[in-house]
């Protein structure tokens, strides 16, 4: 189950990067980072930090901001608060 | 100018918002840009108020100007408060304690010696004096270039804009751009000109706007563009570079050009690393430690810590958290004493006052991407430089030491005999 709900979870990452830099879905690798797209550079970076915060509420410090840098790395931050 | 002029001319507003403690500075700065009617503006803490001095009393504005004015101050507020990242602030090194012996500003000693001449706002000749100790810090800075190895180059003052389209300089920088242009290849246009032109009495030159040609070239904003310009499109040969150049850098700054401190026509010394990512990290850690050296012999009282530049308000929020978050801009943040002091006739304590002085800098891989600038693996070269302001260093040195050599650091008075 936890597999199948992480999963779940990065593929609702992955569609939100997709919205975010506009790119088609298949695009969205899961263990796309920062730097892959052309459009995750660094006000890419900063539109996705603010759409983590809008779409699952919760908050992104100036920390997280360096820390949130990959796919998994978002997952693994955003189960933490609670998302599945 | 008397108190009933200075009331007639304030306008004060209420924020949308309030404005935190860390934007204070950065949106009173923007508030210079907004309207040609600002001749000054603060947001004095705790950030609920602002307060404009118009070029005009406030009570003459027909009700739609005032509007329109008070929406272009909201608008600031608004893109560059709301949704706000607050910085993490990282001291990497504070010597603000060390004794500063002068407590003036230096400007009118050094106008009064003939030692600068004001030739427009934010564009000063400097004298004998000035220039010599702009020299002692030139070869400091020279002397660190070379302990990297650092290659020499010349870079012109000019630059294309289609250089500085390519690396988003016009979205991040607007407000500070200065054009350049000339009369068109137009025998009429030319004639007519040499005929006719003339300034008024505010120095404007009045000239048709269709004699000018069409602005393809700027005054260059910063000397470290012009490297990476000229490794675009290649591969770095060897995988790293180190060099150094000094140029005259252009930043307009509307109202807050005051002294030194804030030039629109400025000298800048870069030494710059161009190559793999631990490569520009490691040696922007090195050129700070060996400056620290540097400062210490010449007295300076100052703090490096961790800063963003001044982007304009439509990318400020998220490029200033982005700085901040990877830990991209350190400044070396030198004493103002006489600020502090003014400061204390209407407050009983004060924060240290301070100006940039010269900065670290790491761009990670922006301008390895953007310029196509290859190592030869085939990824993107990373870029850092480390940028010494001449006239400001030297400005800050005289304000906190002032301009008698006798009473100077030894090591500095010695070198400028």
């Amino acid at each position: 189950m936890e597999i199948n709900q992480s999963t779940d979870l990065t593929g609702q990452v992955q569609s939100l990067l997709a919205e975010v830099f506009q790119v088609p879905p298949g695009e969205v690798t899961p263990g796309l980072a920062f730097g892959d797209l052309p459009q995750w550079d660094s006000l890419g970076h900063m539109d996705l930090m603010l759409r983590l915060e809008e779409q699952f509420g919760v908050t992104v410090n100036t920390d997280l901001i360096a820390e949130l840098v990959n796919i998994p790395a978002i997952c693994a931050y955003l189960k933490e608060k609670g998302h599945e | 100018m008397n108190d009933l002029e200075i009331e007639l001319d304030r306008l004060e507003l209420i924020p949308v918002m309030p404005i935190p403690d860390h934007l204070t500075g950065e949106v009173q700065s923007k508030l210079a840009y907004v309207d040609e009617l600002i001749a000054s503006a603060q947001v004095p803490p705790p950030g609920d108020q602002i307060v404009l001095r118009l070029r005009q009393p406030a009570g003459s504005l027909p009700e739609a100007r005032r509007a329109e004015l008070e929406d272009k101050v909201q608008r600031v507020v608004t893109s560059m408060v709301k949704g706000a990242f607050k910085p993490k602030i990282q001291v990497l090194e504070d010597h603000l304690d060390r004794p500063t012996p002068f407590s003036e500003d230096p400007m009118s000693q050094l106008a009064g010696r003939g030692e600068i001449s004001q030739e427009a706002p934010g564009v000063y000749s400097l004298g004998p004096l000035v220039t010599r100790l702009i020299g002692y810090f030139e070869g400091r800075f020279l002397d660190l270039a070379a302990s990297f190895g650092a290659q020499p180059y010349r870079f012109p003052t000019l630059i294309p804009a289609r250089y500085l389209e390519r690396v988003n300089y016009f979205r991040a920088f607007p407000h500070s751009l200065t054009f350049v242009t000339h009369l068109r290849e137009d025998l009429d246009a030319i004639d007519h000109f040499s005929q006719l032109a003339a300034c008024d009495e505010a120095g404007v030159l009045n000239t048709p706007p269709a004699s000018f040609a069409q602005v393809q070239t700027l005054l260059s904003p910063a000397v470290c563009y012009h490297l990476y310009f000229a490794l675009a499109d290649k591969t770095l040969p060897g995988g790293k570079l180190a060099a150094t150049a000094v140029g005259n850098c252009f930043r307009y700054e509307a109202i807050n050009l005051v002294s030194l401190e804030r030039l629109w026509n400025f000298t800048m010394r870069e030494v710059i690393f161009v190559g793999p990512k631990d490569y520009v990290l490691e040696n922007r850690e090195t050129a700070r430690q060996r400056m620290h050296r540097v400062l210490e012999e010449t007295g300076l009282a100052y703090r490096v810590e961790s800063a963003n530049d001044p982007f304009f308000i439509g990318e400020f929020r998220k490029q200033a958290a982005f700085q901040s978050a990877f830990q991209l801009k350190y400044e070396i943040r030198a004493r103002l004493p006489f600020k502090e002091r003014l400061a204390l006739v209407v407050k009983r304590s004060s924060p240290p006052s301070t100006l940039a002085v010269g900065s670290y800098n790491y761009h990670q891989d922006f301008f390895g991407r953007n310029l196509n600038i290859s190592l030869p693996d085939g990824s993107p070269a990373h870029t850092g430089c480390v940028a010494f302001g001449l006239e400001r260093i030297a400005f800050a040195f005289l304000a906190q030491h002032g301009l008698d050599p006798a009473g100077w650091p030894v090591h500095v008075a010695e070198a400028i005999k």
